[in-house]
């Protein structure tokens, strides 16, 4: 039986290992879990799980073997993907929610178990994407299932709460605040940042700085006569340049960006940072402050000529161009073009600095044809969604050698 | 063997009192984890008291080594000493320094060991400390002697989580996380502080406390500490309770950051 449960944790996606396990063990043999079986969840929860975004995996092992209890058809994680969609919740607007409730629904005075009931029968039958409808779990709805819906009351699955009247939620996991997937915060966004530096300091340069401790150390081992040893320097290496979209559909993301802009200039550990901004797409000027006014401005040449292509280069921005601010020659509406579309200068940045990542805070999981621009500029440049994961992986992009 | 309890300063939740008598019993160090201010420091104060030992804090800061937790051989000193032929120099033990684990394991009786805040040092440190919290014991190079403990010090770790702690360290400890105190348990906490306080104060005082703590875009939410610093400073300023939610008074006391004060004013009542 408890072997049982050992497997069970395992299949959950908990790396119990065999010390772990033995120490379990130990703690019964010593009658710490004494014969309840609260105390026994603890004892076991304390040495198998480390860390508390775990524990809900752990709940469901322990379940699982303990009380025979399974978890019938839990919703899935894709199913949770197409339902991911809380940058839709504004677009919904009070009007068109009052409007849905008015109507006479489909599931209008339904009981709270007959809800359960067909979401578990969709649960079971669905297998693809619906967004908008009247019958299937899915986002933008009117059913009582499903996230960003309108409807007063119902089922919400995953995502965030749109209208907060969802009056069970199903696959919201208690802890889940503290996943690797959560848009970050300020503390959050420096620790990613720090990245850039532990790398920097591996990097293979020559021993040029007085090791002063070390010399102290040798000479004093040597009896007073002078040793003396070199250490690579530790300042840190790393220039950035940060460009970052500013206004229009970027003003939802307002305070995600200032946190990052924050910590970026918090983190004082660079050689250098730069930051500009731009509007919707780098043209022939960048601008110095994020209002973006005409004049108040330098040359993107300017910037080539003198931020020379060391500089890890970070871009933040949504990539929500219309094709023609993209790909047509007068496609910047706010300021010149200077001959050369946006595409192309994107192409030019990319050419000059090597070392570019692209931060998209709604960017699209996985292939999404439908967002044309996003679509191109990914191909253009490595694109990391605007979230812990996704900075730490840029990160490690930034200090790669090509 | 006495058991760690629930002291007159400190109000531990049974699942908390659970994790500090197992990781006694299997002589495990015991990782604590959770939000800033939920007591994560005060815990080994307490179990310090209630079993009566003694406690020895490591701090630890950005530029600690583990080295730091163990032994300094102060070379500058000999090096001083041999040159005005001062002391025995030959003594190298006379240099040795022994850190805040070296002296943990040289005490006599078992201590309380704190390593506080693990999660601000290097990233390899947890791992440079695997061997020495397991066999609880190291070796000095410079005297060839080793060090080795004479009562197993029983080792509380606490952690803000700002760094992942590798997994080999993690698969050592026993681990518990300490959640954000409920009403009830925050009532108790808070009257363990002042056992005199007005029960209306009380109720609107926190009824603040967690609607500011609900706010979405709050950036810094107040943690429990801050919650009875506030609760003092509404005594000595002699608020009455209904002032509280209409006025606000001293809310600085928990709201610390100038864009949550507007936040807090406007959403708060």
């Amino acid at each position: 039986m408890f072997t049982k449960f050992f497997y069970s944790c395992r299949s959950k996606g908990l790396e119990v290992s065999l010390k772990e396990w033995l120490s379990l063990i130990d703690a019964l043999d010593q009658g710490l879990a004494g014969s309840s079986l609260t105390q026994f969840y603890y004892v076991s929860r304390m040495i198998l799980v480390k860390s508390e975004t775990d524990f809900d995996k752990f709940d469901q092992a322990f379940e699982e073997t303990f009380k025979g209890v399974k978890h019938e058809n839990m919703v899935t994680k894709s199913m949770l993907r197409w339902l991911d969609k809380s940058e839709l919740t504004d677009m919904v607007s009070e009007e068109d929610k009052f409007r849905m409730n008015e109507q006479d629904g489909l599931f209008h005075d339904m009981e709270k178990e007959d809800v359960e009931q067909k979401f578990k029968d969709r649960l079971r039958d669905q297998d693809s994407e619906h967004n908008g409808g009247s019958f299937w779990i899915g986002a933008m709805g009117k059913t009582y299932f499903g996230n960003t819906g309108g409807m007063a009351g119902g089922i919400r699955v995953g995502g965030t709460t749109g209208y907060q009247t969802a009056f069970s939620v199903v696959g919201a996991k208690k802890y889940r605040d503290f996943r690797e997937d959560k848009v970050i915060d300020n503390r959050q966004f420096q620790l990613a940042l720090r990245k850039l530096r532990q790398f920097s300091t591996k990097l293979d340069i020559p021993k040029s700085e007085l090791d002063i401790d070390g010399t102290i150390d040798k000479t004093c081992n040597n009896g007073g006569c002078l040793q003396i040893v070199m250490e690579k320097p530790r300042k840190n290496a790393v220039k950035l340049l940060l460009l970052m979209d500013s206004g229009g559909t970027m003003i939802p993301y307002t305070n995600l960006l200032s946190e990052l802009f924050q910590s970026v200039h918090k983190s004082n550990h660079y050689k250098d940072v730069k930051t500009y901004f731009f509007h919707n797409c780098i043209y022939s000027h960048v601008y110095k402050t994020p209002e973006c006014d005409n004049g108040d401005w330098i040359e993107t040449e300017w910037m080539f000529r003198n931020l020379d292509s060391d500089y890890k280069v970070i871009i933040v921005g949504d990539a929500a161009m219309a094709p023609e601010e993209l790909y047509s020659d007068t496609g910047n509406y706010r300021g010149p073009n200077d001959g050369l579309s946006g595409y192309e200068w994107l192409t030019l940045m990319k050419r000059h600095y090597k070392r570019i990542v692209w931060l998209n805070p709604k960017m699209a999981p996985g292939h999404a044809p439908w967002r044309e621009a996003e679509t191109a500029v990914k191909e253009l440049m490595p694109m990391y969604k605007l979230t812990v994961k996704g900075l730490n992986e840029a990160m490690k992009t930034l200090m790669v050698n090509r | 063997m006495s058991n760690f309890e629930s002291t007159k300063e400190y109000v531990a939740s049974e699942e908390l009192m659970a994790a500090v008598n197992v990781a006694i019993a299997l002589e495990k160090p015991l990782l604590i984890k959770g939000e800033p201010g939920t007591g994560k420091t005060m815990l080994a104060k307490a179990v310090a008291k209630s079993l009566n030992k003694e406690l020895i804090i490591w701090n630890i800061k950005s530029t600690t080594k583990a080295q730091d937790g163990l032994y300094m051989y102060d070379t500058i000193q000999r090096l001083y000493d041999g040159q005005f032929g001062e002391g025995e120099v030959k003594d190298i033990s006379r240099y040795i320094k022994l850190g805040k684990l070296g002296e943990a394991f040289t005490k006599d009786e078992q201590v309380i060991l704190l390593i506080d805040e693990i999660d601000k040092a290097d990233l390899e440190f947890p791992n440079d400390l695997l061997w020495e919290l397991d066999q609880m014991e190291f070796y000095i190079h410079e005297t060839k002697e080793s060090v080795k403990a004479k009562k197993r010090p029983i080792v509380i770790i606490t952690s803000n989580a700002e760094k992942e702690l590798p997994d080999a360290f993690l698969r050592r400890c026993i681990f518990h996380y300490i959640d954000f105190p409920e009403k009830e348990l925050m009532e108790e906490i808070v009257k363990v502080h002042y056992p005199d306080v007005e029960e209306n104060l009380l109720k609107n005082a926190m009824d603040v406390f967690y609607a500011i703590r609900q706010i979405k875009d709050v950036r810094k939410k107040p943690s429990t500490s801050e919650l009875i610093d506030w609760i003092n400073a509404l005594q000595i300023g002699g608020i009455t309770a209904d002032r509280i939610k209409s006025e606000l008074p001293f809310i600085g006391v928990i709201v610390k950051k100038d864009e949550d004060l507007e936040i807090a004013k406007n959403n708060v009542y």
